[in-house]
C-alpha cells in the first residue's frame, strides 16, 4: 500500500514513491593512437563511466590522413585518429557495440565515421538498428568557433539531411547530429544568444528536412526527437538553471508551433553537456576543480531541466590535456552527485519560484528576438554566409574580455586574490601534464601503409567512384560511404573525393570592424608608441596573425588581431588551418614586422621547429620576431624560447594590453634609430 | 638586430627579385611603401636599375573592383591556377588593398585568407595594403609600388573595394578595370548604373550560379551599351562562377590576352595622375594655378623632368619663388607659411616631401 503521495517525491508508475535514474557519465576521451585509446575506453568503463564519449584527432575531424602536410603535426594530439575500418576494429575491441551508447565529436566528417561505425558492426554481426549514440554533426557552430569544416555549407547542410533520413530508416536509436550550444558559450555568447543560435540551427537543419520531403508527413515527429542539444554550463550557474529551463520550454512551443509535432514525448528538449572550459584559469588551476563542481550544480538541479549526458572537463585544462587520474577526479564528481547525494529523488525543485520563472521568461524573450533577427536574415544558413553570428559572437567576446580586463567581472586567482602558496598538486613526477608521445604517431603511419597496402586497390577506385556519383546526382551518400568503408577507403580518400564534388570554403572571420573596449589611459600610451614605431619604421608595424595546424578554435587569434588593428596595426589575418609553409609565405610576401601565433592543440614544439626552418630558408629568420600564444605548458617554455620564439603567452596572460606592450617593446628594439637624411648620408660618404 | 634597416642594400634586393626570391621582393615593396625622406633616394636607385635590365617584364595592371563581399578574393583565387598555367610562364603579382579604420588607423588585411595560394610558387607573389586613411579604397602607396611591380612582373592584380570614388582611382592604376557585381535585384541596377557603370572596360557577373543571375544578366547586357556613347563598343559581360567552374576560364583567356599600351605609356599617365594627386594634396591649388601661370600642367611638367622624382624635387625647389611673384598674389592669404618652409633654406633636395 502506497504512503499519500507528497508534492516532494517522484512516483512511479504504480503511485509508489520512486528516484530518477541518473545521467549518462561520460569522459571526452582519445589520444595516441587506437590502442591506447582502447585501454583508455575500457579502463573509463571498469571506473564506471556509462558511456563512451570520443574525442578524434584533428585530422580525423579536418578529413586529412596523417601523412598529409596540414596533419604532420597534429596527429593523435586531441584526439584518436582514425583512418579506416581497420582502426575502427582496434579502436572498439572488446567493447559491446550492442550495450554502448557512444558518442562521437565528429562534424566536418560524420558522415565518414557513422559510415565506419555501421561497417564495424556489420563485419562484427551485431544488428545495424540496435546502434545507439549521437554523432555531433553540428556544422553551424564549426564555421561560427570551432574550425573543422571541410565544404561549403550547402554540402554540409546536404551531409546532416542525409544522415537523418537513413538514420530514420536504419538506426532509430541515433542522434544523427547533436546542435551545440556549448562551443558558442566558448567563443563569446551569452545565454540568449546561445539559445537563439542552438535554435535557428536546429530550426534549419528540421526545415530543410521538411523542404526534402524524404521523410513522410507522420515520422516527422520521430525525427523531431532525435535532435538533441551539446549545451555548455557556466559558473553563473543560477541564470544557466534558467538558461536550461528557457532551453526547454521554447523547444517545446517551436516544434509544437512550426512543425506541429503533436506527442510531447517528440518535442521533449534532449542535451547533454559539457561544462564551460573557457572559465577554467592556469592561474590557481586547483580552483577550477570548484568551479567544474557548481557548474555541474546547474544542469543537474532543476529536474525539469536536466541533462541527458554529462561529461566534465579536468581541473588542468587550461593548462594540458588532462591525464586520466585527472579524468577520473571529474568523473568521481558526478558518481557523488548522482549516487550520495539526494538530488534524484525529488521532482523539479524550482517549479514556483517567481525568481527562476522571471529570469527564464526574461532570457526567452531575448532569445526570441534574436531568433526572428536570424530568420529576418534569411535562417542560420544566410546568418553564416553574411558573417552575421561570427561578428556578434566576437562581439560579445570582445565584451567579456573588456568586463575581466577592467575588472568589472572577477575571476578568483585572476584578476582577484592572485597570490597563493604553491601547489602541491602541480609538483608531481609529471608537473601534473599530459604529454602525447612523439613517436606514437608512427604506428598509425604504420597503420596506415598497412590498410593501403591490404586493400584492393580496384575496390577502392570503384567506390569512391560510387561516393562521387551519388554526390553527383543527389543521392543519398550514406550507402556509398559504407561501401567506401568497407572497401578500406581511408578518412583522407573519402574526404578528398567529396572535396573533388564540393570544393572547400572558408569561413566570414567577423573581425572586420571590431573594437575593443580597453581602459583609455591605459590604450592611450600603446598607441601613442605604435605611432611612434610607424614614424621610425616608414610604416605602419604591420604583424601576421595565424593559426598553423587544424585546431581551429580561433577566438585567441581573433582577440589578438583585433587589438592589434585597434591600437594602429596593420594587421594581416591569415586565419586557421595554415601549414608552417603558408605561415611563412605570408609572412615573407607580406613583410611581416612581427608574426604572432595561437596553438592550442599541443602541436607547438613541431610547428615551430617547421616555422622557424622556414623562415631561415627564406633568409629572414632574424628580421621576423615569432611570438606565441595558447595552451603552452610552462616545462615547453625554454624549447620553444630555444627555437626562437621572442615571447610566450598563455591563458595566464588575460591581459591584452601587456601582451601588447611586450610585442611593442619587441618591435623597438629591434628597429632602426631615427634614420639619417640623405644630405647626412651623403656627407658621411 | 635590425628589423628594418634604416638603408636598404639595393643592389641586393635588385639581385635577388630578377631571381624571383620573394623576400627581396616583399623588401623592395616595403622601400616603395616607406614614408621616411630618405626613402626617395633609395627608390630612385632601383628604378634606375630596373629599367635598363633586359629582363624588365612591364606589367599589364588589372583591376578588380566591386562592392564588399562581390567575391573579388574568392574570384582571384579561381584564376590565379588557371593564369600561371599559361604557356607563357607568366610572373604575377596580385595587391590586395583594404580599408583601415578611420579611427586608428589601422587595420585588417583579411583577403590572404580567402584567397589559398599556392605553396612555393615563384611566378606569384601577394601582398596587402591598407588603404591609409584614404577613402575610396586605393591607398597612396598603391602607385608606389605599382612602379616597382611594374618591372618585375607580366601580369599585376589590384583588388580593391569598390564604393564611388575608387573606381575612378583604379582606373588610373590600372589599365584594364573589371567591375565585379553580384546577382541583384532590379532596382539595385538602376542604382548602380547612374554612377560607376561608366568607369570598368568590363563586367563580371560573378556568383552567376544564384537565382537571381538570370535576371540580373539580362537586364546588365540590356543596359550596358546605352552606357556609353553610340559609338563605342559594348563593355564585354561575363558571368563567373565558383561554384559550377562556369565561365573562369574565359575570364582568365581574356585577361592573359590583353596587352597593355605600348612604350609605358600607361605607366607615363599613371605618374601624371600620381604626380597631380601628390600636388593636391602637398600644395592644393596653388600649385596647380603656378603651373599654369608658367604655361604648363602636370602632365607637360612631368615631361620636362628626367623622372617623377626629379619632377617633385624640381618643383618643390621652384615653387617657393614662383609663389613670392604675382601668379598666386591675389590667393597668398597663407603667407606665413612661405618663409618657414625648411626647403627655402634646404641645399636642392633629394628626397621626397613627407607623405
Amino acid at each position: 500500500m502506497p504512503s499519500s503521495p507528497s508534492a516532494h517525491q517522484i512516483l512511479d508508475r504504480n503511485g509508489s514513491p520512486t528516484s530518477d535514474r541518473p545521467w549518462i557519465f561520460r569522459t571526452y576521451a582519445g589520444h595516441t593512437n587506437v590502442h591506447a585509446s582502447n585501454q583508455l575506453y575500457k579502463q573509463n568503463m571498469e571506473a564506471g563511466q556509462t558511456g563512451l564519449s570520443i574525442a578524434f584527432d584533428l585530422p580525423t575531424q579536418c578529413g586529412y590522413d596523417a601523412d598529409h602536410p596540414l596533419a604532420k603535426s597534429e596527429v593523435g594530439k586531441v584526439g584518436v585518429p582514425i583512418h579506416s575500418l581497420d582502426d575502427m576494429h582496434t579502436l572498439f575491441d572488446a567493447i559491446p557495440l550492442e550495450q554502448t551508447n557512444t558518442s562521437m565529436t565528429i562534424n566536418g566528417t560524420s558522415m565518414w565515421l557513422l559510415a565506419l561505425y555501421i561497417a564495424l558492426a556489420q563485419e562484427r554481426g551485431v544488428s545495424v538498428s540496435s546502434l545507439r549514440g549521437t554523432t555531433q554533426n553540428d556544422i553551424v557552430k564549426e564555421y561560427l568557433a570551432r574550425g573543422t569544416y571541410l565544404f561549403p555549407p550547402d554540402a554540409h547542410f546536404r551531409i546532416i539531411a542525409e544522415m537523418y533520413e537513413y538514420c530514420l530508416l536504419h538506426l532509430p536509436q541515433w542522434n544523427a547530429a547533436n546542435i551545440c550550444s556549448y562551443h558558442l558559450q566558448e567563443a563569446g555568447a551569452t545565454p540568449a544568444q546561445e539559445v537563439a543560435f542552438a535554435l535557428s540551427t536546429a530550426i534549419g537543419v528540421l526545415d530543410l528536412l521538411r523542404q526534402r520531403r524524404q521523410i513522410p508527413e507522420n515520422d516527422f515527429g520521430q525525427v523531431v526527437e532525435r535532435i538533441s542539444f551539446f549545451v555548455n554550463s557556466g559558473i553563473r550557474f543560477v541564470e544557466e538553471i534558467c538558461k536550461m529551463r528557457a532551453f526547454a520550454e521554447l523547444w517545446d512551443e517551436i516544434t509544437l508551433s512550426r512543425y506541429h509535432v503533436q506527442d510531447p514525448q517528440h518535442r521533449r528538449f534532449r542535451y547533454g553537456v559539457q561544462v564551460n572550459s573557457l572559465g577554467l584559469t592556469e592561474q590557481q588551476p586547483e580552483n577550477n576543480a570548484w568551479r567544474i563542481l557548481i557548474e555541474a550544480l546547474g544542469v543537474t538541479l532543476s529536474r525539469k531541466a536536466r541533462c541527458r549526458a554529462l561529461q566534465l572537463p579536468a581541473w588542468n585544462e587550461a593548462l594540458s590535456l588532462p591525464r586520466p587520474w585527472d579524468q577520473q577526479w571529474s568523473l568521481r564528481l558526478q558518481q557523488i552527485l548522482a549516487y550520495e547525494t539526494d538530488l534524484l529523488e525529488y521532482p523539479d525543485i524550482f517549479d514556483g519560484s517567481p525568481v527562476i520563472q522571471s529570469k527564464t521568461d526574461a532570457i526567452k524573450a531575448e532569445a526570441q528576438k534574436e531568433i526572428e533577427q536570424i530568420l529576418g536574415i534569411g535562417g542560420v544558413h544566410a546568418a553564416i554566409q553574411s558573417g552575421y553570428m561570427k561578428s556578434a559572437l566576437v562581439r560579445s567576446m570582445a565584451a567579456r574580455i573588456s568586463r575581466i580586463q577592467r575588472g568589472e567581472q572577477i575571476v578568483v586567482g585572476v584578476n582577484r586574490w592572485t597570490e597563493t602558496l604553491p601547489s602541491p598538486l602541480m609538483s608531481d613526477q609529471d608537473s601534473g601534464l599530459f604529454r602525447v608521445d612523439p613517436l606514437a604517431a608512427n604506428e598509425t603511419l604504420a597503420l596506415l601503409k598497412q590498410t593501403r597496402l591490404q586493400r584492393s586497390p580496384e575496390k577502392v577506385q570503384s567506390a569512391l567512384r560510387s561516393l562521387q556519383e551519388a554526390a553527383r546526382n543527389g543521392q543519398n551518400m550514406m550507402p556509398a560511404s559504407i561501401q567506401c568503408a568497407l572497401a578500406r577507403v581511408t578518412t583522407g580518400e573519402w574526404a578528398d573525393a567529396l572535396r573533388g564534388v564540393f570544393g572547400e570554403y572558408r569561413a566570414a572571420t567577423g573581425i572586420e570592424g571590431q573594437t575593443l573596449s580597453l581602459e583609455e589611459d591605459r590604450r592611450r600610451p600603446l598607441q601613442d608608441r605604435v605611432h611612434a614605431l610607424t614614424e621610425r619604421l616608414g610604416h605602419r608595424p604591420r604583424m601576421l596573425v595565424g593559426k598553423p595546424g587544424l585546431d581551429g578554435h580561433s577566438n585567441g587569434a581573433e582577440i589578438i588581431a583585433v587589438t592589434a588593428r585597434h591600437l594602429g596595426f596593420d594587421v594581416i589575418y591569415a586565419g586557421i588551418r595554415l601549414s608552417p609553409d603558408d605561415i611563412v609565405q605570408s609572412a615573407i610576401e607580406e613583410s611581416a614586422d612581427i608574426i604572432g601565433l595561437s596553438i592550442l592543440s599541443g602541436s607547438h614544439i613541431e610547428i615551430t621547429q617547421q616555422i622557424m626552418e622556414g623562415l631561415r630558408d627564406a633568409g629572414a629568420a632574424d628580421a621576423i620576431p615569432v611570438v606565441m600564444g595558447g595552451i603552452l605548458p610552462q616545462q615547453d617554455h625554454p624549447i620553444l624560447r630555444s627555437l626562437g620564439v621572442r615571447a610566450l603567452f598563455t591563458p595566464a596572460d588575460g591581459d591584452l594590453l601587456a601582451i601588447f606592450d611586450t610585442i611593442l617593446h619587441l618591435l623597438e628594439a629591434s628597429s632602426p634609430e631615427p634614420p639619417t637624411t640623405h644630405a647626412d648620408r651623403t656627407e658621411q660618404e | 638586430m635590425h628589423t628594418h634597416p634604416s638603408t636598404y642594400d639595393t643592389e641586393r634586393l635588385i639581385q635577388g627579385a630578377w631571381q624571383h626570391d620573394k623576400w627581396s621582393i616583399a623588401r623592395l615593396i616595403s622601400l616603395f611603401e616607406d614614408t621616411r625622406p630618405h626613402a626617395a633616394q633609395y627608390r630612385h636607385d632601383v628604378l634606375s636599375a630596373l629599367q635598363t635590365n633586359t629582363q624588365a617584364r612591364c606589367a599589364a595592371f588589372i583591376g578588380l573592383t566591386g562592392t564588399p563581399g562581390a567575391g573579388k578574393s574568392s574570384l582571384i583565387a579561381a584564376l590565379l591556377p588557371r593564369l600561371l598555367a599559361h604557356p607563357s610562364h607568366l610572373h604575377i603579382a596580385v595587391l590586395a588593398i583594404d580599408p583601415s579604420s578611420p579611427l586608428t588607423g589601422g587595420a585588417v588585411l583579411g583577403d590572404r585568407i580567402r584567397v589559398r595560394l599556392p605553396s612555393k610558387e615563384k611566378r606569384c607573389f601577394f601582398r596587402s595594403q591598407s588603404s591609409d586613411q584614404d577613402l575610396g579604397g586605393l591607398s597612396r602607396k598603391t602607385f608606389q609600388v605599382c612602379r616597382l611591380l611594374y618591372w618585375l612582373f607580366d601580369l599585376v592584380l589590384i583588388e580593391t573595394v569598390g564604393i564611388g570614388q575608387s573606381e575612378v582611382s583604379i582606373r588610373h592604376a590600372a589599365d584594364r578595370v573589371y567591375l565585379l557585381l553580384s546577382p541583384l535585384a532590379g532596382d539595385e541596377i538602376q542604382f548602380i548604373k547612374a554612377g560607376i557603370m561608366e568607369i570598368p572596360d568590363a563586367f563580371v557577373l560573378h556568383k552567376a550560379d544564384a537565382p537571381a543571375a538570370n535576371a540580373t544578366y539580362h537586364t546588365l547586357q540590356a543596359t550596358l551599351g546605352l552606357l556609353r556613347p553610340p559609338q563605342a563598343p559594348s563593355p564585354a559581360l561575363y558571368r563567373t562562377s565558383i561554384h559550377t567552374q562556369e565561365g573562369l576560364d574565359a575570364l582568365a583567356a581574356e585577361i592573359t590576352a590583353y596587352r597593355p599600351p605600348p612604350l609605358h605609356a600607361s605607366m607615363h599617365q599613371r605618374e601624371a595622375y600620381a604626380f597631380q594627386r601628390w600636388l593636391l594634396d602637398e600644395y592644393g591649388q596653388q600649385a596647380l594655378r603656378c603651373l599654369s601661370a608658367q604655361q604648363t600642367n602636370p602632365t607637360a611638367y612631368l615631361r620636362t623632368q628626367p623622372s617623377f622624382e626629379h619632377a617633385q624635387l624640381a618643383f618643390d625647389a621652384q615653387f617657393w619663388s614662383w609663389a613670392a611673384s604675382s601668379c598666386v598674389s591675389h590667393n597668398d592669404t597663407n603667407a606665413s607659411h612661405t618663409p618657414t618652409h625648411p626647403s627655402a633654406s634646404l641645399p636642392p633636395r633629394t628626397s621626397e616631401p613627407p607623405r
